[in-house]
């Protein structure tokens, strides 16, 4: 098999790479939105219980997350599909790490900020939608960037509850035929292609904030 | 098959005998990725060419998977004569994934340090030895401790990666205990608490001594 038919054998699974990819974003944005605000705002029992939530996804190994989902939900006669199981446990866990990184940016906001909101008779959650949202969002672009690349790399390890990935059409050419230098290597440049555009991208974003920075601080 | 607490607990000994496997390779991955990033770092810095070519080795280190590493290193390397244990293998791997994102810490330890600190050595007559074992290099594993430590804690969450390549650490024990009684539920369970409690404890004391080397900074 030449090498390109090798790459194209792996991309068949691009299609479970990137399915898994859209899923564990449903999960992820809206975990990482939700526990992030409410980390924020919430004080006393209420925020333990929020961390306790956060601590759990963010804190597991994701492969652990994983397979006790996969293994053990049946146990306790819940019944997930592979797809479910493993956009459950790759987006929670990155949206763990997302909720951090939503409240850092809600805390180093500017509190004259809210004080405006508030000086303008805003109710509090107007201010958190229309003026505090907002800047957390843009500021926190590079991070999402990031956090998505995780997210792709992260998938390879559906592979080991056997959903057709690529990582996993590359171990079945890898048995088919002995060639592991061609097939690893090929597998490489797959998860390359698909990752490094975003990279590039999250650096550049990264670099104007920082432009941005320099330039807000000059005036 | 429903879910056997009893089963979870008298599979859990058994688990932690891979405990000292698990720390051991977090141990070591994080200090040879330490050292590998202080080479890249060398070798960027040398020369405008290299500067690209480390670029992107590190940009090709960020945008691949670690399980896909780990394959690599693992299958690949012995048709270059390069048989390695799994566990080395293991760590190789985890230490290659981990060099390309330490750049933080070298950024946080190194870049700044003022300049300062050096003319204020040197102008109290310090020779340029003392100057750096008792001036710079307390300042730098001040700011490299914390983020080293977060880079530890991150490393351990990734140790589970090797039992895909047969390495005996917790999650290889707990995958074992699987195939032989049939029941994968219980210790997977059993090795996810484990290691969220792990993950959990480092993590605070990390935060500890963070909190007390600034402190120390304050004074």
């Amino acid at each position: 098999m030449e090498s390109f038919d090798i790459l194209a054998g792996i991309f068949e699974g691009f299609k479970v790479t990137a399915l898994v990819t859209l899923y564990g974003m449903m999960w992820a944005v809206p975990f990482a939105l939700i526990t992030g605000v409410l980390q924020h705002f919430t004080r006393g029992a209420a925020r333990v219980a929020v961390t306790c939530v956060i601590e759990f996804w963010r804190s597991s190994p994701v492969l652990i997350l994983l397979f006790v989902l996969y293994y053990a939900l049946p146990g306790f006669g819940i019944r997930l599909s592979g797809m479910t199981v493993g956009a459950m446990a790759l987006g929670l866990n990155i949206g763990g790490y997302g909720s951090q990184a939503v409240r850092a940016a809600l805390q180093s906001l500017d509190r004259g900020q809210v004080e405006a909101g508030r000086a303008l008779g805003l109710h509090r959650l107007h201010i958190l939608w229309l003026i505090e949202l907002p800047q957390v969002l843009s500021a926190m672009m590079p991070t999402f960037v990031n956090q998505f690349i995780q997210l792709v790399k992260g998938t390879a390890i559906v592979s080991l509850i056997t959903l057709t990935d690529m990582t996993f059409r590359a171990k079945q050419i890898a048995d088919a035929q002995y060639n592991p230098i061609g097939v690893y290597t090929s597998l490489m440049i797959a998860y390359l292609i698909v990752c490094y555009p975003a990279t590039l991208f999250g650096r550049y974003l990264e670099n104007r904030v920082r432009i941005e920075h320099r330039g807000s601080r000059e005036i | 098959m429903k879910f056997d607490p009893d089963f979870a607990l008298s599979v859990t000994p058994l688990i932690l005998t891979g405990l000292g496997t698990t720390l051991w390779i977090a141990v070591a991955a994080s200090l040879c990725a330490a050292v590998l990033r202080f080479i890249f770092e060398i070798l960027r810095r040398s020369n405008r060419w290299l500067g690209y070519v480390m670029r992107f080795v590190i940009d090709v280190i960020r945008s691949t998977p670690v399980l896909v590493q780990l394959y690599f290193i693992y299958f690949v390397l012995p048709f270059y004569g390069l048989t390695l244990p799994a566990i080395a293998s293991g760590v190789l791997g985890l230490s290659i994934y981990y060099s390309g994102y330490l750049a933080e810490v070298f950024k946080g330890g190194i870049d700044s340090i003022d300049t300062g600190q050096f003319e204020a050595g040197k102008a109290l007559g310090l020779r340029r030895r003392d100057v750096i074992v008792s001036v710079i290099l307390p300042q730098m594993l001040r700011n490299v401790a914390a983020p080293m430590g977060n880079y530890f804690v991150s490393a351990l969450k990734a140790t589970p990666y090797l039992a895909v390549i047969a390495v005996p650490e917790m999650l290889g024990i707990a995958m074992e205990v699987g195939s032989n009684s049939f029941r994968y539920a219980e210790p997977m369970v059993a090795v996810g608490v484990i290691f969220l409690t792990l993950a959990l404890c480092i993590s605070y004391v990390v935060r500890l001594l963070e909190r007390r080397l600034q402190i120390a900074h304050q004074r």
